[in-house]
């Protein structure tokens, strides 16, 4: 609906102007995440040395090339937390977006939207020194760079659904800290934020490509990196409108019953 | 449509919370962790009433009687445990788009506007999600500029107001979308005097201006007093008073205040009634209210009284009174 | 000294209030065993590929992950909730308050606070050790179990200075919530021996932020290949950390209080 469009922009585009504001914090928040993926880096960029030149088909150059843009997907898979359900519930924060005409998710969604137009375009000076300083190789193609954009949303999506229902449990219990970690110790295990997918032992691909984590994650990199057919990428933009769905059918189902359980205890 | 079908009709509402009970120690945490031990907190309890469109009605009770929540399930926050509920003949849980386009929930102190950016752009995202024509938002706008005197106020960005401010581009923000029914929970609490009074004046404008019905709760005496005719009282989840405000006191108060101006005040007249006050020249008795004309004859004909007035005791005592009730005495 | 009194003092008492809330305990365990696991598959996904990283072995790059934990362990019980409370203090200008009691005031901001579920960390940062140690199979003699533990010591010094002097900068600027953001990230480093860095990023991992001190060093004198120049080296740089901690505090003391009006 035109409308829907219209409050999608409206609100990315309020986003944007506050996130704006707080472009000291964002940077100070970027280049602290830099820190993970360097070291990831180095690591491996040594293992490859040490093997002769390179690992499971990575030379230290697409190490560095995956894990740079490993930074951009990164900064594109940070979504709303679920820890954040608590306060969301309990400070009536959600009272307040429940009261409006649009469903809680598209407001969010839109608002995290319009801070990734951000967070690209501050992003373009820190990949441009982290690739000064580790030289990375890229083999790609113009058809894998556009696959690649969409892609890069297609991940924000997924993500946004997973962590969505994951704070949804909050509803339930608030005991929930035990559960968000472990899940998101398996995201760091086989979404291909640890290790590029290629380097886990092939049973772990192989479950790997039946979670969603690999596709918010690995998935765009890899495509990016050139490390896909046309076929195969498609067969990946694929997987993420499937989860894409997926999360959004369980939202839909799941909704009305954990208003009530809101309901239940008040806020 | 007849034109007298009540705007809001509720019917033996009944709202129960399920608090969970929490004992100290290890064992008793792992227990919560599979089965939580509940008590239940019956909030509102069998409340029954109407709203006529464009009425005023203020709701009043003590913190915890069940005036927000009764609030809350009328906008659609909450689900009733019990009983039938009805706002523009919509079934408010149901939370369906055209329902809440036409309502809205002002509460004090909750903020909806964004805190970084000016108040006219989190007007902007208003008039998005609620899809105004942008003639109309246009409109609306400058009319409640004009109406809550925002135009200083209203291009700073909202951190950086007063609290009175604040709550003025607040409830501007929740109007935007010209609602036809206003559940105002709180709206002056925290505000100094001027500004009460002021928003008070707007309702008023507000609502004479469009015809909105309004639904308020307060526990200002004061709110309800400058605004509403009719008053609801509610104590411990049920409805003690359903009526005028100027029955309120009839109801509730057994008492009733006589005023004497008379020369000599040090007179005794402890015969005639409760003294409650003696100043130099007049002296304020307390009598039961059903023996008012009596004492007031009685007075006149035994004592030189140059002046004599009747008066019921002030609302906020009445008030203060009933709810130092329990709920057993709960009419 | 009048110092070891007053940090058991608060120990105590921020001992007995946390132990309270035995669930927290189940919580930590939890989170660590988590952090453990993910280190231990990073571990072993390193040697699914190579035999050793940068002339380390797996046991003894186990070591320099159980020594990585343990230290971790000491800054999140001890170091950094004095820090984040210090900082909390003077964003709120709460300081006051510790600044009129008759003890040394670093010393107070030093050791008001403890968490003590984090001893969970220290506790299996010293079994990986041991384990380790077992794997190594090499013998360590009293010289060079006596050197780790100095090490250690000289390490966790360093980066409390480090910890010191960047919150300080709180009475200058404000606010510094992200340093601790940051310090995190850049302690990740400490899993790896930095060896394997690039040059300046091995000199910054030393100088600027003592993570080679605090994980690396205590870990080449576990594994036999502590220098006695870098030793020594870790007791100059310790004892000057030290000196300049403590100038730099008095002075954003002497600012603070100078400014408050």
């Amino acid at each position: 609906m035109r409308a829907m469009l219209d409050f999608y922009l409206t609100q990315m585009k309020m986003a944007l102007v506050q996130q704006f504001q707080y472009r000291v914090a964002n940077y100070f928040y970027m280049i602290g995440m830099i820190a993970e993926p360097v070291i990831y880096l180095v690591v491996w960029s040594t293992v490859a040395n040490a093997q002769g030149g390179s690992v499971a088909g990575y030379t230290p150059g697409e190490f560095a090339a995956y894990y740079i843009v490993w930074t951009l997907v990164r900064n594109m898979n940070i979504v709303l937390t679920p820890y954040a359900w608590e306060n969301y519930i309990q400070r009536g924060w959600l009272s307040m977006e429940l009261l409006r005409p649009v469903h809680p998710l598209h407001a969010q969604i839109a608002y995290f939207a319009g801070w990734k137009f951000v967070a690209i375009v501050m992003w373009l000076p820190i990949a441009a020194i982290l690739a000064a300083v580790f030289q990375p190789e890229i083999n790609t193609s113009p058809w894998a760079v556009a696959a690649f954009v969409v892609a890069l949303w297609g991940g924000f999506f997924v993500r946004f659904m997973m962590l969505w229902l994951l704070g949804m449990i909050t509803f339930w219990t608030t005991r929930v800290s035990a559960i968000f970690e472990l899940y998101f110790t398996m995201e760091l295990l086989f979404s291909g934020r640890l290790v590029p997918l290629a380097l886990l032992p092939p049973w772990a691909q192989q479950l790997a490509a039946y979670m969603p984590f690999k596709w918010a994650f690995g998935f765009p990199i890899e495509l990016l990196l050139g490390k896909y057919t046309q076929a195969q990428a498609l067969y990946g933009l694929g997987a993420q409108v499937f989860w894409i769905a997926l999360g959004a059918i369980l939202v839909r189902l799941f909704w009305r019953t954990a208003l009530r359980r809101f309901s239940a205890v008040g806020a | 449509m007849r034109a007298s079908s009540p705007v809001i009709s509720i019917a033996q509402l009944q709202k129960t919370f399920y608090v969970p009970e929490r004992e100290a120690g290890l064992r008793a945490a792992t227990r919560n962790l599979f089965r939580r031990q509940n008590r239940e907190v019956k909030a509102v309890d069998d409340i029954t009433f109407e709203v006529a469109p464009g009425e005023m009605v203020g709701f009043l009770g003590p913190n915890g009687a069940g005036k927000t929540t009764t609030l809350k399930m009328l906008s659609g926050l909450l689900y009733p445990t019990g009983g039938e509920i009805s706002v523009l003949s919509y079934i408010p849980s149901r939370r369906q788009r055209d329902f809440l386009r036409q309502i809205t929930l002002v509460m004090g102190q909750r903020n909806q506007l964004a805190w970084d950016i000016p108040a006219l752009d989190s007007f902007e995202l208003n008039r998005a999600v609620y899809q105004i024509p942008r003639p109309d938002f246009d409109q609306t706008v400058a009319e409640l500029i004009e109406l809550l005197d925002l135009e200083a106020i209203v291009r700073k960005p909202v951190r950086n107001l007063s609290l009175g401010e604040r709550m003025k581009v607040e409830i501007a923000g929740s109007l935007l979308h010209r609602p036809q029914v206003l559940f105002l929970d709180e709206p002056t609490i925290g505000l100094d005097v001027t500004m009460q009074r002021r928003i008070r004046n707007f309702i008023a404008e507000y609502n004479h201006r469009h015809g909105a019905t309004v639904l308020l709760t307060s526990h200002y005496m004061a709110d309800v007093v400058a605004l509403c005719r009719r008053v609801i009282v509610i104590h411990h989840g049920k409805i003690l008073y359903d009526g005028e405000l100027s029955g309120l006191v009839d109801k509730f108060s057994a008492l009733k205040t006589i005023v004497l101006t008379v020369p000599d005040s040090s007179i005794d007249l402890s015969m005639f009634g409760e003294v409650t006050s003696r100043e130099p020249s007049r002296v304020t008795l307390r009598v039961p209210r059903a023996d008012t004309s009596r004492v007031t004859a009685q007075v006149l004909a035994s004592l030189p009284v140059s002046d004599l007035t009747v008066e019921d005791p002030p609302i906020e005592e009445v008030i203060e009174h009933v709810f130092a009730q329990g709920p057993e005495q709960a009419a | 000294m009048n110092f070891l009194r007053v940090a058991w003092a608060y120990f105590r008492i921020g001992a007995l209030n946390e132990l309270q809330y035995r669930v927290n305990f189940f919580v930590q365990l939890f989170e660590s065993f988590l952090a453990l696991a993910t280190g231990l598959v990073g571990l072993a996904l390193v040697f699914s590929h190579t035999q050793s990283l940068g002339g380390w072995s797996r046991p003894e790059l186990l070591a320099v992950m159980g020594i990585h934990i343990l230290m971790g362990g000491l800054i999140k019980t001890t170091i950094q909730p004095n820090m984040e409370r210090l900082m909390g203090d003077v964003q709120q200008g709460t300081l006051d308050y510790t600044l009129t009691k008759p003890s040394d005031s670093q010393v107070l901001v030093s050791v008001r606070e403890v968490r003590i579920w984090q001893t969970v960390d220290i506790l299996m940062g010293l079994i990986i050790m041991v384990v380790a140690v077992i794997q190594i199979q090499a013998r360590i003699g009293i010289g060079q179990a006596l050197a780790f533990a100095a090490a250690l010591l000289m390490g966790g010094l360093m980066i409390y200075s480090f910890w010191l002097i960047l919150t300080t900068g709180a009475f200058w600027v404000v606010r510094m919530d992200q340093i601790v953001e940051l310090f995190q990230g850049v302690y990740q480093a400490g899993r790896w021996p930095v060896g394997i860095y690039p040059g300046w990023l091995r000199s910054g991992l030393t100088f600027l932020v003592p993570v080679a001190f605090a994980v690396t060093v205590p870990a080449e004198a576990l594994t036999g290949r502590l220098t006695p120049q870098t030793l020594l080296g870790a007791a100059a740089l310790t004892t000057a950390l030290l000196l300049a901690s403590r100038w730099v505090w008095f002075t954003g003391l002497r600012n603070y209080t100078g400014a408050s009006a």
